[in-house]
């Protein structure tokens, strides 16, 4: 499949199924790899100080589901969560992925990097004379990498780790690097955005990117922009209180400065998101979550990030 | 032979990151020290903040039990607001905490715990594996590793059925204070009820086999990661108007004495922990991971100045399902019949779930400025406990599962439930040794993402929960 139709794919807005994108990701994959010879992509997965969650939606990918993922797509040298190596054996299995494929490797990095005291509020490995902390980690991997890719929006920009007051000096990846760094950010990602970004990867290389690093294919419009209740926002018909279904913007939806596609797109296998459960987008997916959408079910304008000028965050509509 | 010291690190195949130092003698551990090596502070994050933040807030403590944590902070507020639940609230609740109870059992057993006694293929990211004892055959390991990939299945299913009402997952939006957001609609709980068919048969058909396989052919871990029987569950699936009755009851159970929990009791020390009393407004502490004598980030709670075990095995005990054993083997076993019970429980749910507007009924002003919410979450008891100033939080305490199982040395030098579990274990072979420790450690199914907690030195929790 050629670039262009494959962008389309991601960022079609109407299908006959909403998983139409997850459905073609395999065999366009498997196609290519076969025609060029291509090898799956090498992977190595950190995990740092997150909850633990975008490795949780990575298991709820669907069409492809985990396994095949594992099978057509990545080649998942390390990562804390799925490797069946363990202790020691697992450090050298990472030591010897990256002799063995610098600069061919993707990085993905699951979390914030704390960087009061030296990082040490996050230790990936100890070892018998000292510890490995995310920040120390992040940067040998990080320079020996071909690409970098944070998932969710902890690594992307801080996240919920570094919400105030913030007493581990948290920061997303792109701050502790000197490189390039695909975002992949939401709280948790979805799958489809990490798996579809991949995919991208392994095909045509960097996929053309927003200016806090996100793909386009994933983050180009905003979630007011193709919202199936905008026609309630138009009328100026909105929510009285959680529950309803009118315009959730009077409940504090961050829509319309928020980047995502999730009401086409939806979540788990594309049953639903947070608007269709009739509360607002909480803007999971920006550069000031979750200090610039709270209070959660205040009306934008309202909102403690607005008192405050100068504060990070775009407005987009 | 002389005393060594071992470093085990990482802990693969759980949430969150884990250590832990061995002093290994003759072949048998002596001495256990438990580490978790992330620390996120996320009670200081909840201060200043609207009250009504904590569900979605809270949440993101942990990936794979975000509703456990979502559930108490929405039992706090209830109480704080002083709400009343619908009937179909109290279900739909239910329902969705259940699915998400499934995706992390199943998860458990498949993805974590199976390559501690299934010897999986020899490609990423099963490269290395050197699993030292295996003792499956050929046919019944090939089974279970293609059970690993249909589980996959299953657990995404179990997390459908919580994304249908809940918009998505891990972290939903829909059960907040007050009920749920989410009209269940015929549609809704028809397709709810065929994915919790799918997730049954997989219960029923490779879960509980593969379990009672795994038990049959590795039963000297029977014997193997034993715990003192000092066991504490909170109480799981809360029903009532008020939240007042819990399905399955919460007791404490020391020397065959059941008794209920009493929220007074529980008191934290940081004797080992990175922290260090000094002055800080809120909580009298600070985090310091210089601390020379400190080795985790977990404190050491105790319960009438004990350490308690928690988890699916309690209440499996407590609510005499399950007669058995504290041993490595007992926790899987007594984890896999609980996700049966779910399964079992959920179906039911569903039936009686009536098609209806959003069950949600949500009060504009606190009527109380203080409270203590308990559930059990997946992994054992759970509390949250808030302060508030008008609407705004003064302050908040999470106590988690993890905080109790993971629990470092105290004062008086007693071990933590994981610490007590690896020492005077056996190795048979030098070899065998991280096998050995790792299945014991995974079998309490560790989350060090839920490690983040604090409790202020002076203040205690709210001794007025009612369970």
């Amino acid at each position: 499949m050629e670039k262009k139709e494959f962008t389309k794919l991601c960022s079609q807005l109407k299908s006959e199924e909403p998983h139409d994108l997850s459905k073609a990701i395999l065999p366009i994959v498997a196609d290519y790899r076969r025609k060029r010879r291509k090898k799956k992509l090498p992977v190595i997965w950190l995990e740092t100080n997150d909850s633990g969650d975008n490795n949780i939606a990575f298991m709820n990918t669907t069409y492809p589901y985990l396994g095949e993922v594992f099978q057509e797509m990545i080649d998942l040298l390390y990562s804390n969560t799925f490797m069946a190596a363990q202790g020691p054996e697992a450090l050298y299995i990472l030591e010897e992925a990256v002799s063995k494929k610098r600069g061919k490797f993707i990085l993905v990095v699951e979390g914030a990097i704390p960087t009061k005291d030296n990082g040490l509020y996050n230790i990936v490995i100890q070892t018998p004379n000292r510890s490995i902390t995310a920040l120390e980690a992040v940067r040998w991997l990080g320079q020996a990498a071909k690409h970098v890719v944070a998932i969710g929006t902890c690594a992307s920009f801080g996240g919920p780790t570094a919400a105030r007051p913030n007493i581990t000096g948290s920061v997303g990846v792109r701050d502790v690097l000197d490189r390039q760094v695909i975002n992949v950010s939401g709280c948790p990602v979805n799958p489809d955005w990490f798996v579809g970004t991949l995919a991208h990867l392994l095909m045509y290389g960097e996929p053309e990117l927003d200016k806090l690093g996100r793909p386009l294919l994933f983050y180009e419009f905003t979630v007011h922009r193709h919202c199936q209740r905008r026609s309630y926002f138009d009328n100026q018909e909105f929510a009285e209180e959680l529950g309803d279904i009118e315009c959730m913007f009077s409940q504090g939806c961050m829509g319309p400065r928020t980047s995502s596609d999730c009401p086409y797109r939806l979540w788990i296998n594309h049953v639903s998101w947070p608007v269709k459960a009739n509360t607002p987008c909480i803007g999971c997916t920006n550069e000031d979550f979750p200090d610039g959408s709270t209070p959660f079910f205040t009306p934008l304008p309202k909102k403690s990030s607005q008192k405050k000028p100068g504060q990070k965050g775009e407005e987009n509509e | 032979m002389s005393k060594q010291k071992i470093m085990f690190s990482p802990i693969t195949r759980l949430s969150g990151l884990l250590s832990t130092e061995i002093i290994l003698e003759n072949n048998q551990v002596r001495e256990a020290n438990i580490s978790s090596t992330m620390f996120r502070g996320y009670e200081w994050i909840m201060l200043n903040r609207h009250a009504t933040d904590a569900v979605y807030m809270t949440q993101r403590i942990c990936g794979i039990c975000s509703l456990a944590h979502g559930a108490v902070a929405s039992y706090l507020l209830d109480e704080m607001y002083d709400h009343d639940l619908s009937e179909n609230a109290q279900y739909l609740r239910n329902i969705m905490l259940g699915a998400d109870f499934l995706q992390n059992h199943i998860r458990h057993f498949y993805l974590f715990s199976l390559p501690d006694f299934v010897q999986m293929p020899d490609k990423p990211p099963f490269h290395g594996q050197s699993l030292t004892d295996a003792r499956l055959n050929p046919q019944d390991n090939q089974r279970l590793v293609e059970h690993y990939f249909e589980a996959v299945k299953a657990s995404q299913e179990s997390h459908q059925i919580l994304a249908l009402f809940g918009g998505k997952a891990p972290h939903q939006h829909s059960f907040v204070h007050g009920g749920v957001t989410v009209a269940p609609t015929a549609d809704k709980i028809n397709q709810a009820l065929s994915l919790l068919r799918n997730v049954s048969e997989f219960v029923q058909k490779c879960l509980m086999p593969d379990t009672e396989l795994i038990a049959r052919v590795y039963n000297d871990y029977f014997q193997i990661g034993v715990t003192p029987c000092r066991l504490l569950s909170f109480g799981l699936f809360r029903f009532g108007e008020k939240n007042e009755k819990f399905l399955w009851k919460g007791g404490v159970l020391e020397d065959n004495q059941l008794t209920f929990p009493q929220i007074g009791l529980v008191k934290e020390d940081i004797t080992r922990a990175w922290y260090e009393k000094e002055k800080c407004e809120v909580y009298g502490l600070e985090p310091d991971p210089y601390k020379p004598e400190g080795y985790t980030w977990v404190k050491a709670v105790r319960y009438d100045g004990k350490p308690f075990e928690v988890g699916p095995l309690v209440r499996m005990i407590i609510n005499g399902k399950y007669n058995g054993g504290t041993s490595t083997m007992d926790r899987i076993f007594a984890r896999s019949l609980e996700t049966l019970l779910i399964t079992e429980l959920m179906e039911k749910w569903l039936k009686q779930l009536q098609p209806s507007p959003p069950p949600l009924n949500q009060k504009e002003i606190p009527v109380k400025s203080s409270a203590t919410g308990v559930t059990d979450a997946m992994r054992g008891a759970l509390i949250h406990s808030a302060t508030l100033e008008g609407e705004e939080v003064s302050r908040y305490n999470v106590i988690t599962p993890t905080v109790w199982n993971f629990s470092p040395k105290d004062q008086y030098g007693q071990r933590g439930p994981v610490e007590n579990a690896l020492v005077g274990t056996i190795i048979p072979r030098p070899e065998m040794l991280f096998t050995v420790l790792g299945r014991i450690i995974r079998s309490f199914d560790p989350c060090m993402a839920c490690a983040t907690h604090i409790l202020d030195c002076q203040g205690n929790l709210q001794d007025k929960v009612v369970i």
